[in-house]
């Protein structure tokens, strides 16, 4: 309900209209006087005043001043004198809405009210709307607030170092451990420090693209790098990071760093503790192996005993090659275990592979001939020149081609025509492949588990069992892998991958 | 005609020491050089004792002695290991095989452990045949 302030000198007038507005429906307050009608004003808050323009001491024009200074919402229609014009001019200057000439037509005050009372409406309306937008935006204002100091936390407090830029990459954000890796404090990085002066070419390859890429939905690259911090340490990290672009323009950059000295560290140590562990079982298995050739020993000097006694050449010879066969099996014990041993980092240098595994093929063509096996390269024309550690490549050859005719000399089965086959090949994402392939005695899965563990050997006397151990610790320091399919009696596939190693800015 | 020793190891090298002990001990020498073999040696040679390695390809010495000991007509051969192998190792593994179900095995006659001294070896031979 609409609620109306009637202010009137003339009480009759008050009487009369009022009983007419509340048969209208509204709920109408009186008052005969400027003064009383403020009061009323004040206590029941009206949302339409209708008041008198001349009233004994305050006027109608001042009461609408100190309505409108009061509650600028609030609608005041001024009832004037017939041809107050001027008045009514002065009236609509402090905010009347609107003025109706005495004597009051009952229809006229009734359009007039439903003027005011729809401006009262969208008043409201546009208040509640404001009030509304007001809390709306204080509420996105604080989450904001919240969210991005949420972020800067998330940045501070964060493992990984982050570095953002501008998109001149001169450094914005500096995180705690960026101050960590790098070495610059967050006052000496931020607004001071280029990226371009502290990051490597691979790094900023990424980050200094003036285009956004096609493909922006892709995660951004990330891989292991170094970085030299201030003090001129190179630090290993896991780089990654992407240009940052608004409405297709770049912006500015932002990378993550890990630090991995820590990772690196615990890698170093474990391989020290595996390889403890190997020299544990390597010493077991060495003393087995040296039982043997001591029992070679015993028996020889007993053949050459003998043989001295009885004046009997031919047993002198045998226990002399007896003899002889042990030293070589000690010195070849000795090679593998001081090669086992031995921390020898890959040497990467121009190599041809072909060449290598011609030259190895070559070294073992006397030994195939012996035991009737037909050596054979198919070599890969397109490699040509690679940098991988030759000596890792040859030492590995070496190896599985004399272990590859071994397996066609362990090999029973009859009429067959023994081969071993090796093939050079350029693999995936620069690597260098050999296979070395055999048709002869294979092995069974549980022999195929075993073979890369330290003195397993099939070879039973002939055996070090470290050939292929070192073998493959050679190919994993190199970076590479090596794999063996095998069936018995059908033969079996060695695979070793090689990665061409790249040259390194810092040399 | 002397007693047969049958000397079953993969190493010919030691084979060829057992083998020369064995003459000049006065004994006839038999060589095989895996399990598969030994055994048919011992049907067709019919030894007066085995001198049997574990370690070897085909059939180890730890399925022959067993294969030996759990055959009526071979059991009494006297069986004189030698290996790299350790005596209780070597029982080990037997007395697991007859926890899997086979038939319990005596223990071997006799046990040297590599290496041996070529006389202590005649000596141990001698002790099952003269």
């Amino acid at each position: 309900m609409t609620r109306l302030l009637l202010i009137d000198d003339e009480e009759i007038n008050v009487r009369v209209l009022s009983m007419s507005l509340r048969s209208d429906g509204y709920e109408v307050f009186t008052a005969t006087s400027g003064a009383e009608g403020l009061e009323i004003f004040d206590r029941e808050k009206p949302d339409i005043v209708i008041t008198d323009i001349k009233m004994p001491g305050m006027d109608g024009i001042e009461v609408l001043k100190r309505v409108k200074a009061h509650d600028p919402d609030t609608e005041v229609i001024i009832i004037t004198g017939h041809g107050d014009i001027d008045n009514a001019i002065e009236a609509l200057k402090y905010g009347a809405s609107d003025f109706i000439n005495k004597p009051i037509r009952d229809e006229v005050l009734a359009i007039a009210l439903s003027r005011a009372e729809e401006k009262v409406a969208i008043h409201k309306k546009l208040k509640a709307h404001t009030t509304e937008l007001k809390r709306t935006v204080d509420i996105a204002t604080r989450e904001l607030r919240r969210k991005s100091s949420f972020q800067i936390k998330l940045i501070k407090s964060a493992n990984d170092g982050i570095v953002a830029t501008d998109k001149d990459f001169t450094i914005v954000i500096f995180n705690p451990a960026a101050e960590e890796i790098f070495g610059y404090t967050k006052q000496e990085a931020v607004g001071k420090l280029n990226v371009r002066n502290l990051y490597n070419e691979d790094v900023l390859s990424v980050l200094d693209t003036k285009r956004q890429p096609p493909h922006v939905t892709k995660a951004p690259p990330s891989w292991e790098t170094e970085i030299i911090s201030k003090n001129g340490e190179a630090i290993p990290v896991r780089f990654s990071g992407t240009a940052l672009y608004e409405k297709h323009a770049m912006v500015g950059s932002v990378a993550f760093f890990q630090d991995l000295r820590e990772i690196k560290r615990l890698e170093a140590e474990l391989i020290r503790t595996e390889r403890l562990a190997a020299i544990g079982q390597t010493v077991a298995g060495m003393a087995h192996s040296v039982k043997n050739i001591l029992h070679g020993f015993k028996g020889g000097s007993y053949l050459v005993n003998q043989a001295l006694k009885t004046e009997d050449t031919d047993r002198l010879k045998q226990g002399w090659g007896l003899i002889q066969r042990n030293i070589d099996q000690t010195s070849e014990l000795v090679m593998d275990l001081l090669s086992y041993s031995k921390e020898r980092e890959p040497q990467p240098e121009p190599c041809e592979p072909n060449a290598v595994a011609e030259e190895v093929c070559r070294l073992m063509s006397e030994t195939a001939r012996e035991n009737e096996v037909k050596l054979i390269t198919e070599p890969d024309p397109e490699i040509g020149t690679v940098m991988i550690d030759p000596h890792t490549l040859h030492g590995s050859l070496m190896n599985l081609v004399s272990n590859a005719i071994d397996a066609c000399l362990f090999d029973e089965s009859t009429g067959k025509d023994w081969r071993v086959t090796v093939r050079t090949a350029l693999g995936e994402d620069r690597n260098l492949i050999i296979e070395v392939e055999d048709n002869g005695a294979g092995m069974s899965e549980a022999v195929s588990k075993k073979i890369f563990t330290s003195f397993f050997s099939t070879k039973g006397h002939r055996g070090t069992g470290l050939g292929l151990l070192v073998t493959r610790k050679n190919v994993e320091a190199h970076g590479g892998a090596i794999e063996v399919t095998s069936r018995e009696g059908e033969g079996t596939v060695f695979t070793i991958r090689l990665p061409f190693i790249e040259k390194t800015d810092s040399e | 005609m002397s007693k047969k020793v049958l000397i079953v190891d993969d190493d010919p090298d030691v084979r060829m020491i057992t083998a020369s002990v064995v003459q000049d001990n006065g004994y006839t020498p038999v060589e095989a050089a895996n399990g598969e073999e030994g055994l048919a040696k011992v049907k067709s040679e019919k030894p007066d004792l085995v001198v049997l390695d574990v370690m070897m390809p085909k059939q180890s010495g730890v399925r022959m002695f067993r294969n030996l000991k759990t055959n009526k007509k071979f059991q009494d051969i006297p069986i004189l290991m030698l290996t790299g192998i350790a005596r209780n190792a070597f029982l080990r593994s037997q007395k697991v095989l007859t926890e899997f179900g086979d038939k319990a095995v005596p223990e071997p006659e006799g046990y040297l452990e590599k290496p041996v001294d070529p006389e202590e070896l005649g000596a141990a031979i001698q002790k099952f045949l003269a």
